[in-house]
């Protein structure tokens, strides 16, 4: 069990490494002077050519690419990104003050779709080919062909605007409390979960349909033992394996939804900041904002691989 | 594939789904013919009427018809679907050919490629090449087709690889056939049809993709009408709520469109399942 754990968390080293020199490849190719990303502003703004020619020489920035990478990343090991051209601030501090909003909101989404879709998904498993089902079924194929930002859209003009239930856009106010805060996040999360919450609803009745028929169920129930038992130990724990395939797969698009979300509810996370981000040039936040993201999608799909690998022993031992 | 057809012609969803496909791309495809207005010249005399009259589906703020720049607009959209859905598709058929046939090292090293572009959000590949080089329908194409690859690819390699042990491959080999003939000519055919069920999946996702981007500003170029350019105009608050017309048809013809390739691409993978009757 442990050497599984421990197998999948070392696998993961070369991939960050890997995507790590991509995207220092891809800032060496923006135009733009490094110089201005690599230092504050104040210390260079009154330096003649010769002296920043200068400066640029003893920060290497004339080195070849291979030991310029290895200095950026080794920055970046440390919380180094170097700083923003827009606002003159050291990159860390944007990411550390905007990140763990982004992270939230993810992960309240996740939360959200998994526990609706596996909701809905064995109810209509249970009741299949009643009303109920029809219905789920319906709400899966719809809830899958909407563009998300519309979605969005949507809630906000039925939910805040017409109903006034929540806020139509923000993230906190001064002073907030945990409810408040939850008003804030409800409506991105569940617009940015809804496309999970669909394909899950679907997956999970199929799966469960899959398993529900199988013989060990029949062994099962035929050994008297109680229909939640059967459910639980049987039924739901091996229809799980599918599911988390598609949780794993699906992950990338919550972290990439979470971008357009962002900027339809004016929620300031680091997804909306990347594309101001983009507007203004400043390629050094750009990228390094597209790396931790990255590196956010890699971790989370680790991590859902080793819960299903603790429900699931199938899993480890693949 | 009499059988295939039967299936997919009882089913009522499906159908309805290819009737909601052909309806959408005929009615794109004869645009000029469907309206007498330009979808990208501003009529300042006519600015955000609602719904009714001269303008069916209402005017934006600076008065072009939503009818019109809708079915202009869905000419692109489903164009930059279909051939990033295509375009991935032929690319994941010939790697997952190849590689679940030879094996070996390029196997190894594109399972190792597929796994790393599909952790990327495809959102962040396509934000990194805007920020190289320029925004252009033709860019985004090609990012779609370099990350709708892999699920293709996955599909395929994986029936090959029961394939290649079927008695038929040997007696081709003995037969003398060269390997590329075996692999292309007699083992693909196998694997098409989860492949064409792909293919409907990747549009409607591609559809929906490029309609997030262009919506951020960072997709088609604003100046080509797409279904999500044309939803730009809603990141306000203010049109949202004044003006709703202005981003619900637009959201409704993706909606609608995107229904009907799940519908049919539903319905051709339970009429291609072999369990079920």
């Amino acid at each position: 069990m442990l050497k599984y754990f421990v197998k999948r968390l070392i696998m993961m080293i070369p991939m960050i490494v890997f995507i790590s020199f991509l995207v220092f490849v891809a800032l060496d190719l923006t135009p733009g002077d490094p110089l201005t990303a690599q230092f504050s502003p104040e210390s260079i703004s009154g330096l003649t050519h010769e002296q920043l020619d200068a400066l640029r020489e003893e920060a290497g920035l004339n080195d070849s690419l291979v030991v310029r990478y290895l200095r950026w990343f080794g920055g970046v090991l440390k919380g180094d990104f170097g700083y923003s051209i827009q606002t003159g601030t050291p990159i860390g501090s944007i990411i550390a003050n905007l990140l763990p909003a982004t992270i939230y909101l993810a992960l309240a989404a996740l939360v959200l779709s998994v526990l609706m879709g596996l909701l809905f998904g064995i109810l209509s498993a249970i009741k299949h080919n009643t009303i109920i089902d029809y219905l789920s079924s319906l709400f899966g194929v719809i809830g899958i062909s909407m563009p998300e930002f519309f979605i969005g859209i949507l809630a906000i003009l039925i939910f805040a605007i017409q109903l006034k239930w929540f806020p139509a856009q923000g993230r906190t106010e001064i002073g907030a409390t945990f409810w408040v805060n939850l008003k804030y996040i409800l409506l991105p999360a569940l617009s940015l979960g809804l496309a999970l919450t669909a394909a899950l609803t679907r997956y999970t009745r199929n799966s469960m349909l899959d398993v529900m028929n199988k013989n060990y169920v029949k062994t099962a129930r035929a050994k008297g033992l109680s229909e939640w038992k059967v459910f639980y130990r049987h039924v739901f724990r091996n229809a799980l394996m599918p599911i988390s395939v598609l949780i794993c797969l699906r992950l990338p698009m919550l972290i990439g939804g979470s971008v357009v979300i962002e900027q339809v509810f004016g929620y300031a996370g680091i997804g909306s900041r990347l594309l101001t981000a983009i507007n203004s040039n400043d390629y050094q936040l750009v990228l390094s904002i597209i790396f931790l993201l990255s590196i956010v999608s890699l971790l989370s799909s680790v991590l859902i691989d080793l819960i299903t690998g603790l429900l699931d022993p199938r899993v480890r031992y693949n | 594939m009499r059988n295939v057809a039967s299936k997919l012609v009882s089913n009522k969803a499906a159908l309805l789904g290819l009737a909601i496909i052909v309806i959408i791309i005929l009615l794109c495809a004869l645009a000029p013919l469907m309206t007498p207005y330009n979808p990208t010249k501003p009529d300042f005399s006519a600015q955000v009427q609602p719904p009714g009259g001269a303008h069916p589906f209402g005017t934006d703020k600076l008065g072009r018809d939503i009818l019109a720049r809708v079915l202009y607009g869905g000419r692109v959209s489903i164009l930059i679907g279909l051939s990033g859905a295509v375009g991935g598709m032929l690319l994941g058929v010939i790697i997952g050919s190849l590689c679940g046939y030879f094996r070996g090292w390029l196997d190894a090293v594109f399972v190792k490629v597929a796994e790393l572009v599909s952790i990327f959000p495809q959102i962040l590949l396509v934000l990194v090449l805007v920020t190289i080089l320029q925004q252009s329908m033709y860019n985004l194409i090609m990012i779609f087709i370099a990350t709708g690859w892999v699920a293709t690819f996955r599909m395929v390699r994986g029936r090959f690889f029961s394939l290649r042990e079927e008695s038929f491959v040997e007696a081709c080999r003995v037969f003398g056939l060269g390997d590329l003939s075996i692999a292309f000519r007699h083992i693909l055919p196998n694997c098409l049809g989860p492949v064409i069920v792909q293919l409907t999946l990747n549009t409607a996702g591609f559809i929906l993709q490029e309609a997030a981007l262009s919506f951020i500003g960072l997709g088609v170029p604003s100046g080509t009408p797409t279904w999500g350019n044309i939803m730009n105009a809603a990141k306000e608050i203010v049109s949202i709520n004044q003006y709703p017309w202005v981003w619900l048809a637009p959201g409704l013809a993706i909606a609608l469109f995107v229904l009907g390739v799940n519908f049919f691409g539903d319905g051709l993978r339970d009429a291609l399942d072999p369990k079920q009757i």
